[in-house]
């Protein structure tokens, strides 16, 4: 039959675009960088250190900044940007978004007061200096801000993933281990990241002690990755119906290009390329800033496939 | 007691001709390029000469277990005192997470308000008044019933009651309020 | 590139004299006029439709001065208060910034698309100084009228009188034409069908659930859905009755008169048909039944491939729930140069089954004459007919009146086609003019090459309508009439089964400068110095003498919309006389059997149902009884060519009311998967289509509702003419791959065809 019905375009099924994705990988890599910084911090024998390293001060970095550029993204993506206060003053705590706004709230300020705790030498340098005083003032909460932080960014990497879940229509996202993967992911990036910065910002040594602990968390969290992933493909695999039709995004499609090129052939498949090489090459700056950029290419375009392939199946 | 407004689409009755479309666009001022309600006629389906249409209403299903409802961050999204699936539009600030949330596809951002839009059954402009909704008052070939599903002796009750009905997409547990009679194939004899 | 001076831009744009070719905004249209809510003339005004040529009682409301909503008239039962997509819409007319509201002339070359604005005074002294010359040089009969048949043909049609031409056509030619004169010389008359009521329903592709006639689409679905009646479609195509079908029996194009015949064959020889009713009713039986020898299910299987089981089957079926049975004798026509043969060969299933006034069968209307002549007292009031003292008689003949065959056709429309032959051929004599009221030939007549160059023929050609229509594109006059949502109009006549009257009327100001079409024609009358023939002077004083001065009674019609008396009568069925009967103590006697069997008479020359016609062999030699004529329609190695009508679009009329374009505007080619296959098309694919007469390209729908030989598409699409924005170069244009070919006797342009397909 002719469509006499009149226009589809509204019932196309991706409602929400890239720059979703971005926003979700940018919440992912705030949330990572900050774990990863606070967690490596954690595990060594000596905090007290009165220097900050390097990986630390690229997490003090990454995660408000990362985090503001992904709510810009958010905000101008409403259709009513300058409306968005509203969305401060009203909740309905059903909603996922509702919860991660109010994470949110508390944690882009907590990642602001850490990045001043932890740069407070580096705040003269980079024409600061007025906010000295507000990073000496915090500075004896800091185990506090850390831990609070420490928690909310678990929280908010996984929110990035529950987001999406919790629409029951799509089988792809409604599975319980995305929130898992997006945290996974999110480190991995936030890994990346952090090494990216510390070895351009910070001037990291490329034999550096903490750059080398990072490093070694790579494969493993790769791994758990992988492992995610092929756990999230058999579901709908052994789910049938609507579940097993949206495996059909593996295989055709623009974003099974994406899945391939992007997610599985730069982002696991460069990382893992460059651990054949020599030591001395794969632990040159250029080996460790294309690894760690591979990376992040990869965490993207992961993100972007779950988006797009992720809504364009619909139970 | 509380009404539970239900709407009942008989494909076997309905001949795609979208009236209701019309009806609805017009009394509820919808624009241009933005739809609350389209019926599809897919297919045909089968071997010829044993074929037959689809008539596939597409609008707000007011569920009763609403995944708009849930989602949205404001409550911009609600439920009225009858359990009409109800937008504040002063209230949405347009994260389209309702949009996206919706299986049933029907939400859409109302490209004059910027706020997300559907059906609500007429509730503001027919309903008040007393009247059935657009769609139901103009179907060509009453298809559509419209009424108080608490009501024992309304004439959805009792068509509920006596014809088997299906809902769209129910294994997902949204309750939708729009039953379906479905087609029965080689004629139409009730 | 072009050099645009101050003085030449400011002639161009001179307001008044507005001539602009290129511009996005029409001249002369609803754009160029700044938007003023709609001024409501009442909270909810009760109507009259006219989206299509069904015309529905509506009622409809202003919205806040922005929208209008348009519902069903309750007070009409068989509407049901109902309204379709198209009726639903009407009010996009209004506000539709592409809505011509100012006459338009041609400053141009003919078609080019150059217009300016004019007065109506400047509107009417051209039209008056061009056709008054032809007039004099060439005589009145050079000037051919055309209109859509309705409330505005009435006076325009009095006006083509007035001014002394006999050549006026409706578009029934192009239609409805032919059951219409198939009827008539069957029974002198049009007949209704009691669809509601029947129990079995033979329909040969009246898609009543697309084609919708809201009355009849609803009595239909009563009579499956409530009732339980079975309904047998033949069609080449699985359209949207046919799904609602019992059963489906896609029959090869053009070859329904072989099913009907059977059918007859069977009711015959099987000794099913209504005895009784054939003696006391029928004229030249025996004529037919002799015919219908031959015609048995295995003779008609080879060609309708429809089984032979089948046909006798049905046959037996229908005639066992006779006479509450009827078979649908079809509205658009032309599915074969044989007509007329067709459609009387359904007629005589139903005359076989003798279900002629009974319930679930076919009946004559019943207006307010006859009825209170039976009721023995006056139930309703008769319409007065206004008639006007001096018209002229034209001294020639009309160009379609050469050939006598077509004797009926004279008046029921004319042959409309055959403007084109006069035109460019002279045949039988030239035709100078062509004054054309809502009307679109380039779009529903067959082979718009020929109608193009027809009017490129014509020295004058003037259009009344609402758009710039792709006919008005090339006119040298657009007359810009009032959408009927702005229109008074004559009391109409809407009996059935008992007398009925509705009335249109204003539902909000008129916009722009725009007048009802009984307006113009009478101010160009005055114009062209026939006014005194147009005595009337406005609407009002014409309804109040329609209803003989009954202030009371107008009151009443123009509040309700429609009024409705007595109740429900069938002449021949029992239960319906006696509760007339009851109800009127004056009625006339009944029969022994408590009907009134007896007073049922046909305005036939015998009185009688005439199954075979001498009168129609007279004009019309070998084809007094209904016979099978093999008829070639496609050439061995082409696809037949269909058409159909779909429910949010009317065929020549709608496709730019933005509104309905945004539902469909375009009608992609239905194509079976093994034809397409091997042609390696898939839906969405480019194609062409080619004709003997035109090519045109559109889109594929692959579907297994189509025959394998056949394609389909639905009418009206494709318009060729830039004025028509939303509708221009969308789609399959119908017309332009028909040829213009005539069946006989009822004089119906062709619309089957062979074509070629081919992938781009």
């Amino acid at each position: 039959m002719n469509n006499i019905w009149g226009d589809m375009t509204q019932y196309e099924p991706v409602t929400w675009h890239w720059v979703i994705a971005v926003y979700l990988f940018l919440a992912g890599l705030s949330a990572g960088s900050l774990l990863i910084g606070i967690g490596l911090r954690w595990a060594k024998s000596e905090i007290n250190s009165a220097q900050e390293v390097a990986t630390l001060k690229a997490a003090a970095v990454i995660g408000p900044v990362a985090i503001c550029l992904g709510l810009a993204c958010l905000i101008f993506d409403l259709t009513k940007p300058f409306d968005f206060w509203l969305i401060l003053v009203n909740y309905n705590f059903e909603s996922v978004m509702a919860i991660g706004v109010l994470a949110l709230l508390l944690y882009t300020p907590l990642a602001f007061a850490y990045a001043m705790i932890v740069l407070r030498d580096d705040l003269p340098k980079w024409g600061m200096a007025f906010l000295s005083p507000i990073a000496m003032a915090l500075l004896p909460m800091r185990k506090l801000i850390e831990g609070l932080l420490f928690v909310l960014a678990i929280g908010v990497g996984a929110y990035t993933g529950f987001l999406i879940s919790a629409m029951n229509a799509y089988p792809m996202l409604n599975t319980a281990v995305l929130p898992a993967l997006f945290l996974v992911s999110g480190l991995s990036a936030g890994a990346a990241a952090n090494s990216v910065l510390a070895l351009l910002m910070f001037n990291s040594d490329v034999h550096d002690f903490e750059l080398g602990r990072m490093h070694r968390l790579e494969v493993p969290v790769m791994a758990v990755e992988i492992l995610f992933l092929l756990m999230l493909f058999s579901a709908l695999y052994f789910k049938g119906g609507a579940a097993a039709a949206a495996l059909a995004s593996l295989s055709t499609g623009l974003w099974a290009n994406v899945f391939w090129i992007g997610v599985v052939g730069i982002g696991f498949g460069v990382p893992l390329l460059f651990m054949l090489l020599p030591a001395a090459t794969r632990h040159s700056k250029g080996a460790m800033l294309t690894v760690a950029c591979a990376s992040l290419t990869g965490v993207l375009a992961l993100r972007h496939f779950i988006v797009y392939a992720g809504q364009s199946y619909i139970s | 007691m509380k009404k539970r407004y239900v709407m009942i689409h008989d494909e076997n009755r309905c001949i795609g001709c979208q009236a209701c479309n019309v009806a609805c666009r017009s009394e509820n001022s919808v624009p241009e390029g933005v739809t609350r309600l389209q019926v599809r006629v897919e297919g045909p389906f089968g071997e010829a000469p044993d074929l037959h249409f689809k008539y596939h209403r597409v609008s707000c299903q007011q569920c009763e277990n609403a995944p708009c409802v849930t989602v949205c961050p404001t409550g911009a999204a609600y439920f009225d005192d009858n359990g009409i699936v109800t937008i504040n539009k002063d209230k949405c600030v347009g994260c389209m997470y309702c949009v996206a949330a919706c299986p049933y596809k029907v939400r859409f951002m109302n490209p004059e308000t910027k706020a997300a839009d559907k059906c609500n059954f007429c509730k503001d402009t027919r309903l008040a008044r007393g009247e059935d909704p657009a769609c139901v008052s103009v179907c060509p070939t009453d298809a559509l019933t419209f009424g108080d599903a608490n009501d024992v002796n309304s004439e959805v009750s009792k068509l509920l009651n006596t014809k088997i009905s299906y809902q769209d997409k129910s294994h997902l547990g949204t309750q939708p309020r729009i039953y379906r009679i479905p087609t029965k194939r080689g004629g139409i004899q009730s | 590139m072009i050099e645009l001076d101050r003085r030449s831009f400011l002639k161009g744009a001179g307001a008044g004299g507005a001539t602009c070719a290129l511009a996005s905004i029409l001249p002369g249209s609803l754009a160029a006029l700044e938007k003023e809510p709609l001024k409501a003339l009442g909270e909810e005004v009760a109507s009259i439709c006219e989206m299509c040529s069904t015309r529905c009682p509506i009622k409809a409301r202003v919205i806040n001065g922005k929208n209008v909503y348009i519902s069903g008239n309750k007070e009409a039962k068989s509407f049901g208060g109902k309204v379709c997509a198209r009726g639903g819409a009407g009010h996009d007319l209004l506000y539709d910034p592409q809505r011509i509201v100012k006459p338009l002339k041609r400053v141009g070359k003919r078609g080019d698309g150059q217009w300016a604005e004019v007065s109506w005074q400047e509107a009417y002294e051209l039209m008056a100084d061009k056709l008054n010359t032809i007039k004099k040089e060439f005589g009145a009969e050079t000037v051919a009228f055309s209109s859509k048949k309705g409330s505005l043909s009435g006076h325009f049609f009095h006006f083509a009188k007035a001014f002394g031409s006999p050549n006026t056509f409706t578009h029934g030619s192009l239609c409805p034409g032919a059951y219409v004169m198939a009827s008539k010389a069957m029974f002198g008359t049009k007949l209704k069908r009691d669809l509601s009521n029947a129990k079995y329903i033979i329909n040969f592709g009246h898609n009543l659930y697309e084609g919708i006639n809201m009355s009849e689409t609803r009595n239909l679905m009563k009579a499956q859905a409530d009732r339980g009646a079975k309904l047998v479609v033949f069609e080449p195509r699985f359209s949207i009755v046919a799904d609602k079908a019992d059963e489906w029996h896609p029959i090869r194009p053009g070859t329904d008169v072989a099913i009907a015949l059977a059918i007859c064959h069977v009711l015959i020889s099987d000794d099913l048909h209504d005895k009784a009713f054939i003696d006391q009713y029928v004229e030249g039986f025996d004529e037919f039944a002799k015919e219908v020898q031959h015609y048995t299910p295995e003779w008609a299987e080879p060609i309708t491939d429809i089984k032979a089981t089948d046909i006798r089957r049905i046959a037996r079926e229908i005639a066992a729930e006779a006479p509450h049975a009827l078979v649908d004798y079809g509205h658009r026509a032309t599915f074969t140069t044989e007509e007329f043969e067709m459609r009387r060969a359904i007629f005589a299933i139903n005359v076989l089954l003798g279900n002629i006034e009974r319930k679930g069968g076919l009946y004559l209307g019943k207006k307010a004459k006859t009825y209170n002549k039976f009721a023995g007292e006056k139930v309703a009031p008769t319409l007065a007919k206004l008639t006007v003292e001096g018209m002229p008689k034209p001294s020639a003949k009309r160009i379609d009146q050469s050939d006598k065959q077509y004797t009926m056709t004279w008046k029921n429309g004319g042959i409309y086609q055959s403007v084109l032959e006069a035109a460019l051929n002279d045949k039988p004599y030239g035709l100078k003019a062509w004054v054309m009221a809502r009307t679109n030939p380039m779009q529903t007549m067959n082979d718009r090459a020929k109608v193009l160059a027809a009017m490129k023929k014509m020295e004058f050609i003037v259009v009344c309508d609402v758009y710039i229509s792709e006919t008005a594109a090339y006119a040298d006059l657009i007359l810009p009439e009032s959408t009927y949502l702005e229109r008074d109009e004559d009391v109409a006549d809407k009996s059935g089964k008992n007398p009925a009257y509705y009335v249109r009327q204003r539902v909000v100001e008129t916009i722009g400068d725009t007048k009802p079409s009984w307006q113009i024609f009478k101010e160009a009358a005055d114009a062209m110095g026939i006014g005194n023939l147009f005595p009337w002077q406005d609407m009002e004083t014409r309804q109040f003498a329609q209803l003989n001065g009954d202030a009371q009674e107008l009151k009443r019609l123009k509040e309700k919309g429609y009024l409705s008396y007595g109740k429900p009568l069938l002449l021949r069925e029992p239960s319906l006389v006696q509760a007339f009967v009851e109800q009127y103590p004056q009625a006339k006697a009944t029969d022994a059997d408590g009907t009134y069997s007896s007073q049922l008479k046909f305005k036939t020359p015998s009185g009688k149902i005439e199954l075979s016609s001498t009168q129609v062999e007279s004009f019309a030699p070998g084809r007094g009884v209904i016979r099978y004529r093999p008829v070639e329609l496609k050439q061995a190695d082409e696809l037949y060519f269909i058409q159909g009508k779909v429910a949010v679009h009317t065929n020549g009329a709608t496709h730019n009311v933005p509104m309905l374009a945004n539902l469909m505007s375009d009608n992609g080619l239905w194509i079976h998967p093994v034809t397409a296959g091997k042609l390696g098309i898939q839906t969405g694919d480019r194609i062409r289509v080619t004709s003997s007469v035109g090519s045109e390209e559109g889109s594929a729908l692959v579907t297994p509702g189509i025959r394998q030989d056949t394609v389909f598409a639905y009418m009206g699409f494709g318009s060729k003419t830039k004025e028509l924005v939303r509708a221009t170069g969308k789609g399959i244009h119908c017309g332009n791959l028909l040829p213009d070919r005539t069946a006989p006797v009822v004089g119906m342009n062709l619309h089957t065809t062979g074509v070629k397909l081919a992938k781009v």
